[in-house]
């Protein structure tokens, strides 16, 4: 998710810098992370800084018409129902994952046993949650399919364009580069959620290209991508 | 030949078929495509499945919930969406998505949580439907579970209490209404003039917020103002369901009836575009064939010269 905004603030051109903190969930108003600081004023979540953003004069969306403004809100919402459940679903309820990746990357600011105790806790908040939505009945081969499907409309609604909506980049876009970025760079016990990404050679080629224009391009952003990405295994959602 | 196919799920009323967004949906996508479908509405009876409704049944196969269920018919060649492109069918995707993350939680407050609606209609309404002693505990979890996934899904902080939540989902549920109003346009259907499987979901989830007559209805009053989402579920409740408007199922009548509607308009349609047309060429200046006319009255052998001059 920092990726998300990272990158949203660079299609803005606004520089920021990234900063990695053990409690920044606490310091964070809704609880949620990434969250922006800005003067006095602190954001979190991506709706809420996209407002904050738009309230300034910056915004990705002006040019688009109604229609397209609604097709662009439904496309976040379906990556925000399917990948990010998916993923959180991989890092929480899969019980492989869960033993060699999560537990020890969630807990390791703290000391033992509060490691185990508040990696326990998300754990099971998660699998309300799932139990709520209806996604605890699945099995790994089931969600995997889900990732495969939404991938798979990703792809067919980018098609060989270079952003979602043609020619500049949205939200849509930095929300999308967030989560397929993360899926394509995190280390799983198992590569087959990178792999159905990969089977799509328009979004592998998306994710690249956004890359190389709004992250390598900038020097003293290349250390912030790199703490970033130290950011995301410290600081799991 | 498919195996005859039956579904399982809650009643109507209101006019509607069903109550239940799910069941509605798979109704609905069951007209679209042309399957044949027997519906069974949950009665008091014992038999009859209470949990993970809508549930289809053929032969020995039990499918519960409506993707895997549309999934099932479109597999035994019932496919509404054969006409679309694959652009079309990823828009389907996400419209979906959007409606189940900002339109659900509204409806799931509005028929389960909201104190008044649920007890003055929701209640008596399943509890009629569920046999005795079951009709006393059953309302009451499926009231717990909604409002267990309306907090797990939405309720995280800053929101901490229920009326915060209540607000923002109610926000929520109004900008996706005007989302879908803002995509359909003025287009009979979402994707043309054929109705596909995010019609049957768009309906599945509006109809009831429509019609059903609750004491708090903030979110009906809001869909009335979109006077093209209340054209829709109108339009398929007439033509895919035989239910007027105001929700009496005329008896005697089968779908030759349905299709002789559409014709009719059709032909009507079309028979308005050739009387513009017929008037546009009158109203065209039309210089040749007055000197064929004043030629005509003249010697019959010189018809064939402005034939001539006019040849290429």
């Amino acid at each position: 998710a920092t990726l998300c905004f990272q990158a949203f603030l660079q299609m803005c051109n606004l520089p920021i810098r990234v900063v990695c903190r053990a409690n920044a969930e606490y310091m964070s108003p809704s609880g949620k992370l990434p969250f922006i600081h800005v003067g006095n004023q602190v954001v979190s979540e991506l709706g809420p800084i996209v407002q904050f953003v738009k309230a300034k004069g910056h915004s990705l969306s002006d040019g688009l018409d109604e229609v397209q403004k609604a097709e662009m809100k439904a496309y976040m919402e379906l990556v925000n129902n399917m990948l990010l459940t998916a993923e959180l679903y991989l890092q929480w309820c899969d019980d492989a994952t869960v033993e060699e990746i999560t537990h020890p990357r969630y807990g390791s600011p703290y000391p033992w046993p509060l490691n185990r105790i508040l990696s326990y806790q998300k754990q099971w908040e998660v699998r309300r949650k799932m139990k709520a939505i209806g996604w605890a009945g699945k099995t790994l081969d089931q969600v995997l399919e889900d990732v495969d499907q939404c991938c798979q409309a990703l792809s067919q609604r980018l098609g060989t364009q270079p952003y979602f909506f043609n020619k500049q980049p949205t939200e849509l876009d930095a929300l999308v580069f967030g989560h397929l970025f993360t899926i394509l760079t995190t280390q799983l016990t198992t590569d087959e959620l990178s792999e159905k990404v990969k089977n799509y050679s328009n979004l592998t080629a998306f994710c690249r290209r956004i890359e190389q224009q709004y992250f390598e391009g900038h020097d003293k952003d290349s250390s912030a991508t790199v703490t970033a990405r130290s950011a995301k295994r410290s600081l799991l959602r | 030949m498919a195996a005859p196919m039956e579904l399982s799920c809650w009643g109507g009323d209101w006019g509607l078929p069903s109550l239940h967004p799910e069941s509605l949906t798979v109704m609905a996508y069951a007209k679209f495509s042309g399957a044949p479908l027997t519906v069974n509405a949950i009665n008091n009876s014992w038999r009859a499945p209470k949990a993970g409704v809508p549930v289809l049944i053929s032969e020995d196969i039990v499918i519960s919930q409506p993707a895997k269920i549309l999934n099932f018919l479109r597999k035994q060649k019932y496919n509404a969406d054969y006409q679309l492109s694959a652009k079309q069918g990823a828009d389907t995707l996400a419209y979906i998505a959007l409606l189940e993350e900002k339109l659900l939680p509204a409806l799931l407050h509005t028929f389960w949580v909201e104190a008044e609606n649920y007890c003055s209609v929701t209640k008596p309404w399943f509890a009629s439907r569920i046999p005795f002693p079951l009709s006393l505990y059953l309302p009451g979890k499926m009231s717990r579970e909604a409002l267990n996934r309306i907090m797990l899904t939405r309720g995280g902080p800053p929101l901490y209490s229920l009326t915060e939540v209540e607000a923002q989902i109610y926000r929520d549920g109004k900008e996706c209404l005007n989302l879908l109003s803002k995509r359909l346009g003025t287009f009979q259907f979402f994707f043309g003039d054929k109705p596909t499987t995010l019609d049957a979901f768009v309906f599945g989830f509006l109809a009831p917020i429509y019609k059903v007559c609750f004491p708090r209805v903030q979110l009906q009053e809001h869909l009335k103002q979109l006077p093209n989402l209340c054209r829709l579920c109108d339009d398929i409740l007439t033509c895919y369901f035989r239910l007027t408007v105001s929700g009496h199922s005329p008896a005697g009548q089968d779908t030759a009836d349905a299709n002789l509607q559409k014709l009719t308009q059709l032909v009507n349609k079309e028979s308005n575009l050739i009387e513009k047309m017929d008037d546009n060429l009158r109203k065209s200046p039309q210089h040749p064939p007055r000197k064929l006319t004043t030629l005509k009255l003249a010697a019959g052998g010189e018809e064939s010269s402005p034939l001539n001059r006019l040849s290429p």
